[in-house]
């Protein structure tokens, strides 16, 4: 017995939406960060769910590419909030407000 | 005109991107041997060559009718993954000619910076990135070549690691640029589950119209990713901070490279994978998507930038503004037809290429000489540094429209395109008259800039200013291309509709 297509599609809209509540929320860096980890994670299950559903391979192999990027994408993002904290003493992203309009 | 036959490396088509990316390795290579030389004459050398090298192919490819339909048509790379055509062509001369202007004006500007091979291969890298955004033609490869032009973007922005503003730009560019990405990504699964294919034709194939809920929240997440790239509302937030905070010559490459290899892969992306008859009977009219988001996007940064005091953070919020004049270039898209309006707004990213990097190199002369930000900072430049504010007054009246100079050209051929789309869809009338409106609007702020450069008494006197040889070089070039652009209008028209005939029909 398999499960259905939408239950999967349910669980990544649900793991989008707390990523995206945790963007939306938190003022740590880091944890800004781990909340974009999640919406990335939730387009690899439904990107490898669909591909096991439309039994073609192009959704896996792209979910690879995905996670690799998410990786380099973290590395880069882990660079500035060192700069961050040097400069301002604090990863809370709502301290630097230098520029408003 | 030189026959070219490209059967046996169908693989060299990727000429221009190729070039960029083993420029990019040259430098990586250079600072591996010397990892602490801060050789600027060699490093800039290094990119400026390669990226004028990258031009160069670029434009040879295009007088030897690369991609065109007479030779062959537009050349399928890896299985469709990439394709070389007109358009892609096109926009790989934009990003090079960007990339060229940039490279030698941060001889000047990062004078003092201790990491010079690190800065111009990151451009470069990005470059790359944008380069290849410009052939893209799968889901896949447009999101990698998305983030290869993102992720260096981030570190360039904050690469003035003890300026608390460049650092400021830099955390705030990457926590928007992540969101949208993983905003566009989730777009790209829904895609690929109401189709079961990310290559862009296997996707027009595909609409079947099974999952239209999924495909409507695709397509419009994948919006929402296009909006980020080109700066558009509703993900412009970053554009003003970025901009201000980052080191001038990088604020002048996102804003015109960057900017146009968003657009490439909009025009693409929509055009190619969900062509508009079959979305509409979906009940997916994006078209109408894009008419509210020009109209909104050129209403916001103009009106914006009328308010600013800052000479950046004005030109930031102009650059919004031109996003949605390009913008009108997917609204005025109609069922039978559009590649009119779609090659208009081709033809001004290129203009906009010329004449907002230009803008912006003519700040960074400006934070090299260290006269200060504001609007007042800038009074009576002309007296000691006339040719650079002659040029200024070229990009400013540009920029706005005034009829000589190539900006107008190209605004005009949108505003023809969006009247003759308005015969079939009337809400194009109301893009027409925003572009004109705020056209208008937008000539009050940049003649404000002109004003206060030629008019103005200096507030207080300054000391006789240097004119440093790279930045006066790429600022001079820009103000000459943007003059002679307009005899030269005809081919690069013809271009242009050439590019945009072959996307559309």
């Amino acid at each position: 017995m398999t499960v259905g297509i939408e239950y999967y599609v349910l669980l990544s809209a649900a793991l989008f939406c707390i990523g995206l509540f945790g963007v939306l929320t938190r003022r740590n860096a880091l944890m800004f960060l781990m909340s974009v980890e999640l919406m990335l994670n939730a387009a690899n299950i439904n990107l490898i769910a669909f591909a096991f559903y439309h039994g073609n391979l192009t959704g896996q192999v792209f979910a690879l590419f995905t996670m690799a990027l998410a990786a380099a994408e973290v590395a880069v993002g882990l660079g500035i909030i060192l700069v961050l904290y040097r400069n301002f003493r604090d990863v809370d992203v709502t301290v630097p407000s230098a520029m408003r309009w | 005109m030189v026959v070219f036959d490209l059967s046996e490396w169908t693989w060299t088509a990727m000429g221009p991107a190729l070039v960029l990316a083993l420029t990019a390795l040259a430098l990586f290579v250079f600072d591996s041997i010397n990892p602490r030389s801060t050789n600027r004459p060699v490093v800039a050398g290094i990119a400026t060559v390669g990226s004028l090298a990258s031009l160069g192919v670029a434009v040879w490819y295009v007088l030897a009718g690369v991609g065109h339909p007479d030779t062959g048509g537009a050349i399928d790379l890896f299985g469709g993954q990439l394709v070389v055509d007109q358009m892609a062509l096109f926009f790989m001369i934009v990003v090079a000619v960007v990339t060229a202007l940039v490279s030698i004006a941060s001889y000047d500007y990062m004078r003092d910076h201790a990491y010079q091979a690190e800065y111009y291969s990151l451009m470069l890298l990005a470059a790359t990135g944008m380069s290849v955004m410009a052939a893209s033609n799968s889901l896949v490869t447009i999101f990698i070549a998305l983030e290869l032009a993102s992720l260096p973007s981030y570190a360039l922005v904050a690469i003035l690691k003890d300026n608390k503003g460049s650092v400021e730009a830099g955390l705030k560019y990457f926590l928007i640029g992540a969101l949208s990405s993983a905003i566009f990504v989730y777009g790209i699964s829904l895609v690929y589950g109401a189709t079961g294919h990310l290559q862009l034709e296997a996707i027009a194939a595909n609409l079947d119209g099974e999952y239209n809920g999924l495909l409507g929240v695709g397509v419009l997440m994948l919006i929402a990713g296009f909006a980020f790239k080109t700066a558009s509302v509703p993900f412009h937030f970053w554009a003003p901070e970025a901009y201000e905070g980052a080191p001038a010559p990088i604020s002048a490459f996102l804003s015109s490279a960057s900017k146009a290899a968003g657009f490439v892969i909009a025009f693409r992306v929509f055009t190619t994978a969900f062509p508009l008859e079959t979305m509409t009977d979906f009940g997916v009219d994006w078209a109408l998507a894009f008419i509210i988001l020009a109209i909104v996007t050129m209403t916001v940064g103009n009106f914006a930038a009328a308010t600013q005091n800052n000479v950046k953070r004005m030109l930031a919020y102009s650059s919004v503004g031109h996003a949605g004049y390009a913008l009108i270039g997917l609204a005025a898209l109609t069922v039978d037809g559009g590649e009119l309006v779609l090659g208009a707004a081709m033809m001004h990213l290129l203009v906009y290429g010329f004449m907002n990097t230009g803008a912006f190199l003519f700040v960074a002369l400006a934070e090299y000489w260290g006269v200060g930000r504001t609007f007042e900072d800038y009074n009576g430049l002309a007296r000691q540094a006339p040719i650079a504010c002659v040029a200024l007054a070229i990009f400013m009246f540009s920029l706005a429209g005034i009829p000589p100079f190539g900006g107008f050209w190209s605004k005009y051929f949108l505003f023809t395109g969006a009247l003759e789309a308005a015969t079939v869809n009337p809400a194009l009338l109301v893009v027409a008259a925003a572009l004109v409106v705020n056209s208008a609007l937008s000539l009050y702020y940049y003649s404000r800039l002109v004003k206060a450069v030629w008019i103005e008494d200096p507030v207080l006197e300054r000391e006789t200013l240097t004119q440093p040889a790279g930045l006066y070089a790429a600022i001079v070039a820009a103000a000459v291309v943007t003059v002679v652009i307009l005899p030269g209008f005809g081919p690069v028209a013809e271009l242009a509709y050439d590019a945009a005939a072959m996307l559309v029909g």
